[in-house]
């Protein structure tokens, strides 16, 4: 057979699968959006009422906007605490030796646990009788030693945020030490003989080089982010109240409490938007390699 | 201070603050191995010292939690998922690797965006589907949902894998003969090989982990291990002991896998914008 006609074969069926799986569930999500779309309703998946679901949610919904808003925050905080801990974890790491080879392995295993796992595990570490970090935050800054924190509105977030961050940060840091590494040493130590102190070199050097590593970062992270949905549920379920209510988390809850699917695609489209713009900046930096 | 005082007593701070790290990152995991040994009684306390027992691990197999049929649900979902997924995605992989094609950055790119697409978005569709042809709740039905994310994974991952492969051999096998997909099965498939174990392991892991499909999509026949972890909410409150058992029997294989695959996971998870 021909090169030119197999290439196209070999690719096929993974195209089809592919298209099948996730190209087809955003076509039909987005007609369902315009439909009545309750799940006990026979028949209203078929009919048709224009923008109404969205302009539902704009305009009728502060919980949507509440999520929007909660969804917001979460990624602008777990974006910005994981990115720089874990940089300054990586610079720790990033020279080597036994120790911190070992503090590398060790690293892999947070990754390696199920989001849902980490929500579990961190419902318990602050549980308020027999919490570890509830314990542990209750003996250095008292204020916090009778809290209920998952009872609490801001202290949920809190909560749901280091659970995040906790979990994303070996990841982080991996691919910064790999980035790291990437760093010219004679650089680095030609600004150190030139007498620039520890910090200059890291801002002046480090940092420049370290960019387009760094921005992959933030942009997957942000990604992950926006689409949280598995540590929130098993962690809060989006309470108390709505307080950690995630775009996600209120997608599903609608859809598959309320039944009201056709609203809720609404609402899952208008998150698709943002991962465009963010898919179309990853793309940049995944091909810039090519 | 000397310079090499100086210099001790930084390399002790770079230490401290790299136990203090690991510890932080340790001790959840730590913590729900201990609290999977201990009594009912014993886990709600904070204590560091306790009488094991293995006790948890027979409950939770027991009525009415049952997670052994929840381990088999996980087993077999995630690995027929990645069963299909591997050879397709290597196909794929090989002929984006080699070839050039129209329309083929496009189509990276929309593989790429596919993996990006918020996974709730994805399983609305597939529930209402699913509901009228009757594949809720059935492990075909999570393992055809579950290519949704494996897929572009792999296709990336292997890509990244053959693209390493220098193409000499390939010429050369031509020159002498042999067709493409001799040359494919030949050549390629061996020297690829520890790169598609290493994708395989990946994304067994994502679809072992995974936790929205299942739980939109399963409620009694086909629950995973994830799904099962909300049996364990007993009238009053968690049951932390059994949650941790499950918890265990969770996250312990997938470290075992990871920590064969740590070499790549970086360029993995990074869909190649990292090697």
């Amino acid at each position: 057979m021909r090169d030119n006609t197999l290439k196209y074969l070999l690719v096929l069926p993974a195209v089809v699968v592919v298209f099948a799986t996730a190209i087809w569930p955003l076509i039909e999500a987005a007609r369902l959006s315009f439909t009545v779309g309750r799940l006990n309703r026979p028949g209203s998946l078929d009919q048709y009422i224009g923008w109404e679901n969205y302009t539902w949610a704009f305009f009728e919904e502060p919980a949507f906007w509440n999520s929007v808003y909660v969804t917001a925050l979460y990624t602008f905080l777990t974006v910005g605490l994981t990115t720089l801990l874990a940089l300054g974890l990586a610079m720790l790491l990033a020279p080597g030796g036994k120790l911190r080879s070992a503090a590398q392995t060790l690293l892999i295993l947070p990754f390696a646990m199920s989001p849902a796992l980490i929500g579990v595990s961190f419902r318990f570490m602050f549980n308020p009788e027999f919490g570890l970090f509830d314990a542990f935050f209750g003996a250095v800054f008292p204020p916090l030693a009778d809290v209920s924190w998952l009872a609490n509105p801001n202290l949920a977030f809190a909560v749901v945020v280091m659970a995040d961050v906790w979990g994303w940060i070996p990841f982080l840091t991996l691919v910064l030490i790999g980035g790291l590494a990437s760093v010219p040493r004679d650089t680095v130590e030609a600004a150190q003989v030139d007498g620039a102190s520890g910090w200059r070199v890291f801002r002046d050097v480090t940092l420049p080089q370290l960019g387009p590593v760094l921005a992959v970062v933030i942009i997957l992270k942000s990604i992950f982010s926006l689409k949280t949905f598995d540590q929130v549920f098993m962690l809060t379920n989006g309470g108390p109240g709505t307080a950690t209510q995630t775009l996600s988390h209120y997608i599903y809850f609608n859809g598959m409490k309320y039944g009201q699917i056709g609203y809720s695609a609404s609402v899952a489209w208008l998150m698709v938007i943002p991962m465009i713009f963010l898919t179309y900046a990853y793309a940049k930096f995944v091909f810039r390699k090519g | 201070m000397t310079g090499k005082q100086k210099k001790q007593f930084w390399n002790l701070i770079q230490t401290t603050l790299i136990l203090i790290a690991m510890f932080i990152m340790l001790v959840p995991i730590i913590w729900i191995f201990l609290a999977a040994f201990k009594t009912h009684v014993d886990v709600y306390q904070l204590k560091l010292f306790f009488t094991p027992t293995l006790e948890n691990f027979a409950t939770v197999f027991d009525d009415p939690y049952r997670l052994g049929e929840k381990l088999v649900n996980s087993t077999i979902v995630a690995l027929v998922s990645v069963v299909i997924a591997i050879p397709i995605a290597t196909l794929a992989a090989y002929s984006f690797s080699r070839f050039s094609m129209r329309g083929e950055t496009m189509m990276l790119v929309i593989i790429l965006a596919t993996q990006f697409v918020p996974a709730v978005v994805i399983i609305l569709p597939f529930f209402v589907m699913f509901r009228d042809i009757g594949l809720l709740d059935t492990r075909l039905g999570l393992i055809l949902v579950n290519l949704a994310i494996v897929m572009p994974f792999a296709i990336w991952m292997i890509k990244g894998f053959i693209d390493g492969i220098p193409m000499d051999t390939e010429e050369a096998a031509m020159v002498d003969g042999s067709s493409r997909l001799q040359v494919i099965r030949n050549i390629v498939l061996p020297m690829a090989a520890p790169g598609l174990v290493t994708s395989a392991i990946f994304c067994f892991i994502i679809a072992w982990n995974e936790f929205l499909f299942a739980l939109i999509l399963t409620n009694k026949n086909a629950v995973t291990l994830p799904i099962g972890l909300a049996l364990f909410k007993g009238e009053e409150g968690d049951l932390w002991n059994l949650l941790s058992a499950a918890g265990i029997i969770i996250m312990a294989p997938m470290f075992v896998l990871a920590l064969m695959i740590r070499k790549y996971f970086v360029q993995g998870m990074t869909m190649g914008a990292v090697r």
